[in-house]
């Protein structure tokens, strides 16, 4: 086997895994389902400052009020974002 | 496209989580967001039995997968002008007169109007529009009432976006790949600009990939924002894509960088191959593109030889006049450089075993060979109609185990173009009935001027939509479509991938506002065919799609929000590929046999117009609106108020305009009038154009259409043969002839405008 190939092997077998603990991590419950999603995260940990098109509207994670949002699709009143 | 799964095996070590903590009378609901077509997994917080807040994903494997459209969705989805019920028509068509029906009264009616035109004119008379990524709950069910009814006649904007792709991509190794971000090395962007509002998760794992050290090249006139952060970047001219491809190809095989043994043992047609390249000497190349010969060598270099590389879908080789032949290069790159189904390459997935997939519940069989052989467009542009899928029944059985696999639903779809021309009556035949769902056909394909002919020229017209678009205004009736917040999904990612997500129901839907699984499932009822969408609810309908998994639909969603078909790499080679030969055709035998060139080639622009001496490019995507929508938000509106184009300053200058002036942008076919910004990335001679462009705010009716005639880019969209892709019939949206003047606001020469505008040049 040449080097590409065992390579192309060895990328195989860690995306299997990755696979798999993207599986258990989505499903969350059990301790080992926690520590896979506990490893993901590290993995795929980017930096924020790093995200060179960050947006307020993003970083700033908000939502609305029930109400409000009651009387706006009544036609009631124009709302803001909370 | 769907949101690929971000994920790096190499760096798992350490790791610190923290859930986010749970507030007082908020519940959380994983949801998809549909407010674009990438589909990314997000949380809906509900608050009083409404969605309030819509979040990043609380999974690792989709964090920070959120933008502007999905996170202002609650209040775009509770706009008071949005559809709550049934509406019909009273007026002229185009009057925008409309009243309160009942679904049962709408759906008696269509049901006996739909059914006298198919007495009348038979089945092919009924033309359906729809792109399933917004309308999600579809599955394929109107395929299926489609097919038992007997009218080939689907279109959709994956005609030019996508689906397209996914079909041309089968002729050479029979599926469509989609690129593995998480293990490549090298990611080439063909005038793709993924950014933090717009395809947000490619964004994310180009971001990853770039940040784990993965080499990133993009060809694009423009200096886009992927640009601005590529190792190179290669100012091409519009629409020379495949030129470019063929100069790298000319340096990859003069230089012996593929992979010899894949080569020679998977693919067919590698010395003719050669011989076209050769005609593609890098000088000429140069010349094509407009690129350094040593820019567009060294670019080629780094794809081969730091891979597994993917070059991932992109929307501008879908919209070319050299679309196949574009779609081609790209497929014949990935097979000789030996980057098809290894991981970091280019992945065949196949379909998920333990779903039901949409391909199988549309029921392609049950449509007699005589009906497909009706599709429009299959005389002359059949490379995705059913005439120029068709062959590929036997190697899809062969090695993904069904005959039909319609990938990205875009493997048997009618013309856009010749569609609308049945429709005006001026194609082979009548079509004079007319549903589009969750689509607004006037400003999503090419010539306005004659899809607005054809509207106007239908004996029904039926709508699912959730807002009074330009399209709707010209319907018979107006059904109020749910949206994503308001009932579950399964999504399969169309076939193109193998993994399954679901999402859940986070609020009822307003009024009477209904999924798009009961309009069909209503259309069959009023066609005398309840038995073809036999579920009762769409609840039913998902536990028949998931059964194989042995759980319900329900149990799984409480479950997971991803379902992983276990991954497998060069299945190819117990299988062969999905292509007659069962190898790698990098001379196609399908397009042989469909009477086209087998190699792919480079189609040249037609003379040039010394009265449009400008290239104008559209079908670009704003970051608050996705295609024609959103435009009702006032958070999006806020940050982008009017359609604005784009010309450097030596440009701007030379038609006579400034910054911030109203121009005009016309054509042989059309104009439109736009603010004028001025940006130093745009080339010398090109415009851009936004796309989709209209103002729910202005009025109703024929003769503005809400500003659709005034705003809307399809009215400079081409579709004569000199910017027709051969084998698809698809528009040539990437370097249009056109020219910029200044607006002029008098009533006269807006007279004229209209004008134009309902008697199109061709």
């Amino acid at each position: 086997m040449s080097d590409a190939q065992k390579s192309i092997r060895k990328k195989e077998r860690s995306t299997r895994l990755a696979i798999w603990m993207a599986a258990r991590s989505s499903r969350n419950r059990t301790f080992l389902d926690r520590m896979c999603r506990k490893m993901i995260v590290k993995a795929t940990a980017v930096d924020p400052a790093k995200d060179f098109m960050r947006d307020e509207f993003v970083d700033n994670d908000q939502g609305f009020d029930p109400d409000e949002l009651d009387r706006y699709q009544r036609g009631e009143k124009v709302i803001a974002s909370q | 496209m769907p949101a690929p799964v971000p994920f790096d095996p190499q760096e798992i070590v350490d790791a610190k989580y923290e859930e986010r903590p749970t507030r007082e009378g908020v519940t959380t609901k994983r949801l998809i967001c549909a407010a674009c077509d990438i589909a990314c997994s997000v949380v809906g917080e509900v608050q009083k039995g409404r969605v309030t807040k819509v979040r990043s994903s609380d999974n690792p494997i989709f964090k920070d997968n959120i933008c502007m459209k999905g996170i202002v969705a609650p209040k775009g989805l509770a706009h008071p002008n949005r559809i709550l019920h049934p509406l019909k028509r009273v007026g002229e068509r185009g009057s925008g007169k409309f009243e309160q029906v009942t679904w049962e009264e709408a759906m008696s009616d269509i049901g006996s109007r739909l059914k006298k035109v198919i007495a009348e004119h038979g089945p092919e008379a009924w033309a359906v529009a729809t792109s399933q990524w917004n309308t999600s709950t579809d599955h394929g069910l109107g395929r299926r009432v489609m097919n038992h009814v007997g009218s080939p006649n689907w279109i959709s904007g994956v005609a030019l976006c996508a689906g397209n792709t996914a079909a041309v991509n089968r002729f050479t190794y029979g599926w469509f790949p989609f690129g593995d971000f998480s293990n490549t090395n090298c990611i080439v962007l063909m005038g793709h600009n993924p950014r933090r509002h717009s395809w947000t998760p490619l964004y994310n794992s180009i971001r990853s990939a770039q940040a784990r050290g993965a080499k990133l090249i993009v060809m694009d006139p423009r200096r886009s924002s992927s640009a601005e952060r590529a190792d190179i970047w290669l100012p091409l001219k519009a629409g020379s894509d495949a030129a470019m491809m063929f100069g790298w190809l000319k340096v990859i095989i003069d230089e012996e960088l593929y992979d010899k043994e894949f080569v020679d043992n998977w693919t067919l047609g590698f010395e003719e191959l050669k011989e076209r390249v050769n005609e593609y000497p890098l000088d000429r190349v140069a010349e094509l593109t407009g690129c350094d010969p040593e820019m567009i060598a060294e670019a080629a270099r780094v794809y081969a030889t730091s891979g597994p590389s993917i070059i991932p879908w992109t929307p501008i080789t879908d919209m070319q006049r050299n679309s196949t032949s574009g779609i081609r290069l790209q497929t014949i790159l990935r097979s000789i450089c030996g980057y098809v189904d290894v991981p970091g390459g280019e992945l065949l997935q196949g379909f998920n075993p333990d779903i039901v997939n949409e391909s199988t519940i549309e029921m392609h069989h049950v449509l007699s060979d005589e009906q497909k052989m009706k599709q429009l467009g299959s005389k002359d542009h059949p490379a995705f109609t059913y005439r120029g899928q068709l062959a590929f029944r036997e190697p899809t059985k062969r090695v993904y185990g069904q005959e039909y696999a319609n990938l990205v639903t875009g493997c048997h779809m009618a013309t856009p173009s010749e569609t609308f021309r049945a429709m005006a009556g001026e194609g082979e035949y009548p079509v004079k009935a007319f549903f589009f769902l969750g689509n607004n056909p006037l400003m999503s394909y090419a010539n306005m001027p004659l899809i607005h002919k054809a509207m106007m020229n239908q004996d029904l017209i039926v709508s699912h939509e959730q807002f009074m678009t330009p399209s709707a205004q010209l319907a018979d009736y107006i059904l109020p479509a749910d949206s994503w917040l308001e009932r579950p999904w399964i999504h399969d990612m169309f076939g193109w991938m193998s993994t399954i997500r679901f999402s859940e129901k986070a609020m009822d839907p307003p009024g009477e506002c209904k999924s798009t699984f009961e309009f069909w499932k209503q259309v069959a009822g009023a066609l005398d065919m309840p038995e073809v969408v036999p579920w009762d609810t769409i609840e039913d309908f998902y536990d028949y799609r998931v059964a194989a998994t042995g759980k319900s639909f329900a149990d799984l969603i409480s479950d997971t929000e991803v379902y992983f078909k276990k991954p497998a790499f060069k299945t190819y080679e117990k299988t062969g590929f999905a292509t007659p030969s069962g190898k790698v055709e990098l001379k196609s035998s399908l397009l042989e046999e469909l009477g086209f060139d087998p190699l792919p080639y480079f189609r040249e622009d037609p003379p040039h117009d010394e009265n449009f001496p400008l290239k104008m490019f559209t079908g670009v995507r704003e970051d608050p609106f996705f295609q024609t929508g959103h435009r009702h938000i006032p958070e999006m509106r806020a940050r982008c108020p009017e359609p604005q184009i784009y010309l450097n300053e030596k440009t701007a200058k030379a038609a006579g305009v400034s910054e911030g002036d109203w121009v005009t942008v016309e054509n042989q076919l059309g104009s439109i009038k736009a603010l004028l910004a001025i940006k130093d990335a745009m080339p010398d001679d090109l415009v851009r154009v936004p796309h989709g462009w209209w103002k729910p705010e202005m009025e109703q009716g024929n003769g503005s259409l809400s500003g659709a005639w005034d705003y809307s880019d399809a009215q400079l969209c081409r579709d004569d043969p000199d910017y027709l892709d051969l084998e698809q019939g698809i528009p040539h949206l990437k370097g249009i002839p056109c020219r910029v003047v200044p607006f002029r606001s008098d009533a006269s020469v807006e007279a004229d405008v209209k004008a134009q505008h309902m008697e199109p040049a061709e």
